[in-house]
């Protein structure tokens, strides 16, 4: 198996008990009928990338349940028998937010999107860590849950924070002189599919700047 | 470091790799009209016959490790692509019981099926991918990426996306459904089918007698709108040419491509130009998706396998279904073409305008 070395070059997180509020929607999405067909997960990653001073290039984006408010909106529609959205069909999928940075900001690179439950952070970091690597370029590694939904307390055991961000610039160091591994930083109460990428935004804020992730 | 698919196996609507080629050579639509979807139409589905998806996965992963060279899964790395992982049970919990509370979450997202297999057979670390209906597409694309950086010596790629209410009728939602059996690339055709389907491919760092070789990957964002495609095939275009690019190959040296060819009127026209404006008619291109339905998540790793085959048997299948063809400056066979394929482009679409493209190629 095989570990790199990563510059971590910006970070930023978000976290709200319900809703983020001043997310600078107008701003970052100045398209009212996109900003309208916006879902929360790309709101929030939209802010993040602006955090991080993000506006082009490759993007792995991770979330364990990503668009639940339009997948809730779909099963309720069918359940009633009533007329299924199109947009909520089309944004339910798990590379939405993703998809409409790349939208907005005219982002013509790859994006990947990964959804490996509790560990999804971990193996978003892996991936923009191997992508970082095979195209020496800088990527946008950031993972975004938003459960806030009707009845969400029915299934919640798992966080205490039901809208949160997070995410960081990284690119491949040049040698591994005082990489530092990850250290359990966590934020309490945070999904643990965050908390992996949470650990090292928290790393970026105290000072550290260069990580070693296994590939 | 080159990677290589070794093994690789199959279920989908028409049965398992042996009856899909079969069916592809036969030109036989595994695709069934559909009434139980719909209660208003009629919709083509490719549907399995199968107990659980889990159980599904387990057989077809079990075949692929029974036919390599490994004795487990110890070292080897599961990358999972689907686009609705656990959907299908949690489903049909909350449409009997109006109510998520005995749905459980882990059951629910991508990861469900990637955590059973890797429980069921120790595999060394597993990450699951969801891009639509790129999903295993990616999922082959990271495969090679970390087999030619040396990071692992073996990845297990699984693509596996069973039906579920909300995607019948979403799609049927966007008016995208084909109440017939898909013709992809016809003037005739009136949208897709949506199917399901299992594909496992061992990728490797060491080739066989029996190998086929993953050449080149590319990946692009169409940055146009999240269901149509960029109208003048800019994504499409550049995640061809950045695979063939990474094959270090010539376009001269492309014989077939497979296309996404999902039959709806918005991608086979965009598609068409993309192939059209790289490769005029010196390649043969066609759907697959005539055969198998649109296996969504799946499709990537699906019609990898069939690309495997159709280089080992030498022979590019006929497009099942074609009447009059829609673009004639792009070279669709009504009849299957005997020659020797020494490289294929795979492509895989989805929404939010992500295009990924694999070369496979005869081992060099």
């Amino acid at each position: 198996m095989k570990t790199v070395a990563l510059n971590i070059i910006s970070s930023a997180k978000i976290y709200a008990p319900q809703k983020l509020e001043n997310l600078d929607e107008k701003r970052l999405a100045p398209n009212m009928m996109m900003r309208r067909r916006l879902t929360r997960n790309s709101k929030v990653m939209l802010f993040l990338s602006d955090k991080c001073g993000f506006e082009n290039g490759k993007i792995v984006y991770g979330s364990c349940f990503s668009e639940l408010e339009e997948t809730a909106k779909i099963a309720n529609a069918v359940l009633e028998e009533g007329m299924l959205s199109p947009t909520s069909f089309q944004n339910s999928v798990y590379n939405t937010a993703p998809s409409y940075f790349s939208l907005i900001n005219k982002d013509t690179d790859e994006i990947i999107t990964i959804s490996s439950g509790m560990k999804t952070s971990l193996d978003t970091l892996k991936t923009a860590a191997l992508q970082a690597l095979v195209s020496g370029e800088k990527v946008l590694c950031v993972c975004v849950e938003c459960i806030n939904i009707k009845n969400i307390e029915e299934i919640n055991r798992c966080t205490k924070f039901l809208e949160a961000g997070v995410a960081v610039v990284l690119e491949i160091a040049k040698d591994e002189s005082e990489a530092k591994e990850i250290e359990l930083l966590h934020v309490e109460g945070i999904m643990d599919s965050l908390q992996d990428l949470m650990s090292v935004a928290n790393m970026y804020e105290n000072g550290i700047r260069k990580i070693k992730v296994e590939l | 470091m080159k990677s290589y698919i070794n093994n690789y196996e199959l279920w989908c609507n028409a049965g398992d790799t042996k009856s899909l080629m079969k069916a592809v050579y036969a030109k036989e639509s595994a695709l069934v009209e559909d009434t139980t979807f719909l209660k208003e139409a009629t919709a083509g589905l490719g549907i399995m016959k199968y107990d659980d998806i889990y159980s599904l996965m387990s057989e077809v992963v079990s075949k692929v490790l029974k036919s390599s060279n490994l004795t487990d899964f110890k070292n080897t790395l599961l990358i999972l692509g689907s686009s609705v992982g656990g959907m299908q049970e949690c489903e049909d919990i909350f449409y009997s019981q109006k109510s998520y509370k005995n749905i459980d979450p882990n059951k629910y997202s991508m990861n469900a099926l990637s955590d059973y297999l890797l429980k069921e057979f120790s595999f060394y670390d597993s990450r699951s991918i969801s891009t639509a209906c790129t999903s295993s597409a990616n999922a082959l694309l990271l495969a090679k990426r970390l087999i030619n950086v040396k990071a692992y010596e073996n990845v297990l790629v699984v693509g596996a996306d069973g039906l579920c209410n909300s995607t019948v009728l979403g799609f049927h939602a966007l008016s995208v459904l084909s109440d017939k059996k898909c013709r992809p690339f016809d003037t005739k055709r009136n949208g897709m089918n949506v199917a399901e389907a299992v594909a496992v491919l061992l990728v490797q760092n060491f080739k066989t007698n029996d190998s086929v070789e993953l050449k080149g990957v590319g990946a692009s964002s169409d940055a146009y709108h999240m269901t149509n495609p960029n109208p003048e095939a800019l994504g499409a275009i550049d995640s061809m040419k950045d695979a063939i690019k990474d094959a270090n190959l010539e376009l001269n040296e492309i014989d077939y491509v497979n296309a996404h060819g999902t039959a709806t009127l918005a991608n086979d026209k965009v598609e068409a130009l993309a192939v059209e404006k790289l490769f005029g008619k010196s390649v043969h291109v066609n759907s697959t998706k005539a055969i198998t339905g649109h296996t969504l998540g799946a499709a990537g790793a699906v019609e990898a396998i069939i690309s495997c085959e159709v280089i080992k048997h030498g022979l590019v299948p006929a497009q099942t279904g074609l009447e009059t063809l829609d673009n004639k400056n792009i070279n669709v066979s009504k009849e299957s073409v005997k020659m020797e394929v020494r490289n294929i482009v795979s492509n895989s679409f989805a929404f939010g305008g992500n295009n990924t493209s694999i070369v496979l190629g005869v081992c060099t």
